[in-house]
């Protein structure tokens, strides 16, 4: 791989269209323009060999194609009866098509949260689902409800109270040591309270995911149902995960995959999305709690021994930049790349560039860890002109309101700075 | 789920010194959403720790409080109930649950708190409950004899109230706590006709 320099494509004025790509992956490359060309030539393996693409070797009707045929295959795939992960996964790098409504489906697949085989999708759907509503039974409930519940099944003759008109009203035994200001450790009652504290963050997080999209935030009646599935699914899952509970943050990781799953066009999955995105969440986030746990932050595991992978990626790919980073202006990639990491790039982009950049990071053979260091590293490569223009004070305000830039060519770009094993 | 905290007759200072120590390290900020209480403090001291456990604090006038400013009764809504509060010693005979019952109509409440007794009462009657949560510190009373400290915790959850009685019983101060479930009818009760 390139040891110093970049090439001049990387950062030719042809992929410099600054504006967000809000439309869909395909009508970009319908529109002529070819950057598209490049990435899914350098994916389609059967291709011919490429060459780094400076204007129109293909013309654009070719790259639609190519775009048309790659969005064939990857329908194909999905609508087999049993489904080649791996083969999936290759399509979906070249990103899912936005109308098509199967990114739902698709994110599944690759989070492991569907089998390949459909014949069994049903059977799993259903335990998963009704896994979740035990967990939900479980957990939501306030102790006033949980104590009630006990004595429902434990004695029938509530009843004898209503007849009496008048009377001293019998006192009953509590059971088990159950009241509300009970002290003990196994008490309903005293662990509502110490959750509640972690609720009251959940609840204001939630909150602030978002505002500018109806579908989170708003006073609608949407809003606030996809924000009470927000909050049960991060409840449950501090509720289960009582080593790294609920970190700020999370709510911006569940997002996308709630609302992929919730716009899902097939009503009887949209209906179950809070649950899919429970296991979905949990599943991504096995990857990368480390970074959430803050004992780890120091150790080999944790988030700044990640950070300075990142940076060993730079200085292997652009080491002058890497240089006047570190030492001339000295940028500490902690100011910049941590929040990249831990929230996977969710507060950097708009949110249908997040869904593709996501398209990527959830279908990379290589994982999501390492896919995102690579766009990460794409992401300081692509500004890397003004960064070495710049001083301490401009390149951080620069890294940390990272510029909109064309999605594909950053992911293009990210793809091209595999290790030697990949192919490209 | 409210929690609502009624207690009263604490008598502090003159009475007794503090409220027991098996109570008060039950009784921390941020689990109660209302107190209510039926009077005789006395003195300021206590009304602020009762503000530093919950910031919603409602005090009627007993015959000992140092406070002039407290009114003589009270009414609030808590969730679907009606909360009615007054120390009691107005009533009279003290206690008498008949003379209760009529102060209940005239507050229209569903369910009527009192004190001055020093003694713990529920009692439920056609116009709602009677409840007399004793007094928190046990402090001596010429018209009730062993007085136990005690203190009422409701939990009102829609129709249903749960009161959880705590009380102080016995030589060693062992606490005990007791539950008492009450469910509101629906029903609107028919006015009387002659």
């Amino acid at each position: 791989m390139r040891k110093k320099g970049v090439p001049d494509w990387f950062t030719s004025s042809l992929w410099s269209s600054s504006s967000s790509n809000s439309n869909s992956f395909r009508t970009r490359s319908a529109s002529g323009s070819s950057p598209t060309t490049p990435q899914c030539e350098t994916r389609n393996e059967s291709e011919t060999e490429n060459a780094p693409i400076a204007g129109g070797d293909l013309t654009p009707i070719d790259g639609l194609a190519e775009e048309i045929s790659g969005q064939a295959l990857l329908f194909a795939e999905v609508s087999k009866k049993v489904i080649n992960l791996g083969e999936l996964r290759r399509l979906a790098l070249q990103g899912i098509p936005d109308g098509a409504g199967i990114r739902s489906i698709v994110w599944k697949l690759l989070l492991g949260y569907l089998p390949n085989d459909r014949a069994f999708w049903e059977e799993e759907l259903d335990r998963k689902r009704s896994q979740y509503n035990a967990f939900k039974d479980e957990f939501l409930l306030n102790p006033s409800e949980i104590t009630r519940r006990q004595d429902e099944s434990a004695d029938v003759n509530g009843e004898a109270l209503d007849l009496e008109d008048k009377g001293f009203l019998p006192r009953a035994d509590i059971s088990h040591g159950e009241h509300p200001l009970s002290l003990g450790k196994t008490s309903v009652w005293n662990q509502f309270f110490q959750d509640t504290e972690v609720i009251e963050q959940i609840d204001r997080d939630v909150m602030r995911t978002h505002p500018d999209m109806h579908f989170f935030s708003g006073d609608s009646s949407l809003a606030k149902s996809n924000q009470d599935s927000l909050k049960h699914i991060l409840i449950i899952f501090a509720k289960l995960n009582p080593g790294i509970r609920y970190v700020q943050g999370m709510n911006e990781v569940l997002a996308p995959l709630y609302y992929v799953f919730r716009n899902d066009p097939d009503e009887k999955n949209a209906v179950c999305a809070e649950a899919d995105a429970f296991f979905c969440f949990v599943e991504l986030l096995s990857g990368f709690r480390d970074n959430f746990c803050q004992k780890l932050d120091n150790s080999i595991l944790g988030i700044c021994s990640t950070i300075s992978k990142l940076s060993n990626l730079l200085k292997e790919h652009d080491v002058d930049l890497w240089r006047h980073l570190e030492f001339t202006t000295k940028v500490n990639p902690h100011f910049y790349a941590f929040r990249w990491i831990t929230l996977l790039l969710t507060q950097e982009f708009n949110f249908a560039d997040i869904i593709h950049i996501w398209d990527t990071l959830l279908s990379d053979p290589e994982g999501p860890q390492e896919t995102l260091l690579r766009i990460c590293c794409a992401m300081l490569i692509l500004v890397r002109r003004r960064l070495l223009a710049g001083d301490f004070t401009s390149n951080l305000k620069l890294l940390q309101h990272y510029p909109s830039k064309n999605i594909s060519h950053l992911l293009y770009v990210a793809n091209k700075l595999r290790g030697p094993s990949s192919s490209g | 789920m409210v929690l609502v905290l009624a207690l009263g007759d604490l008598h502090i200072p003159h009475r007794a010194a503090d409220l027991p120590t098996k109570f008060k390290s039950m009784l921390v900020p941020g689990k109660i959403q209302h107190i209510i209480c039926t009077g005789n403090l006395c003195i300021k001291e206590v009304h602020d720790y009762l503000k530093s456990l919950c910031p919603d604090l409602h005090i009627t006038r007993g015959e000992c409080d140092e406070d002039a400013r407290y009114p003589e009764t009270k009414t609030l809504t808590i969730g679907q109930f009606k909360l009615g509060l007054c120390h009691g010693h107005q009533v009279v005979p003290w206690g008498d649950l008949d003379s209760l019952a009529m102060l209940q109509r005239q507050l229209d409440v569903d369910i009527l708190v009192t004190g001055h007794t020093h003694q713990f009462k529920a009692y439920k009657h056609e116009g709602g409950v009677v409840i007399n949560p004793g007094s928190a510190t046990g402090a001596y009373s010429s018209i009730t004899y062993d007085v136990n400290p005690s203190f009422v915790l409701m939990d009102i959850d829609g129709l249903c109230v749960v009161e959880y009685v705590y009380e102080l019983r016995g030589y060693l101060d062992r606490l005990k706590v007791d539950k008492i479930d009450f469910k509101k009818t629906a029903t609107v009760q028919t006015p009387l006709r002659f």
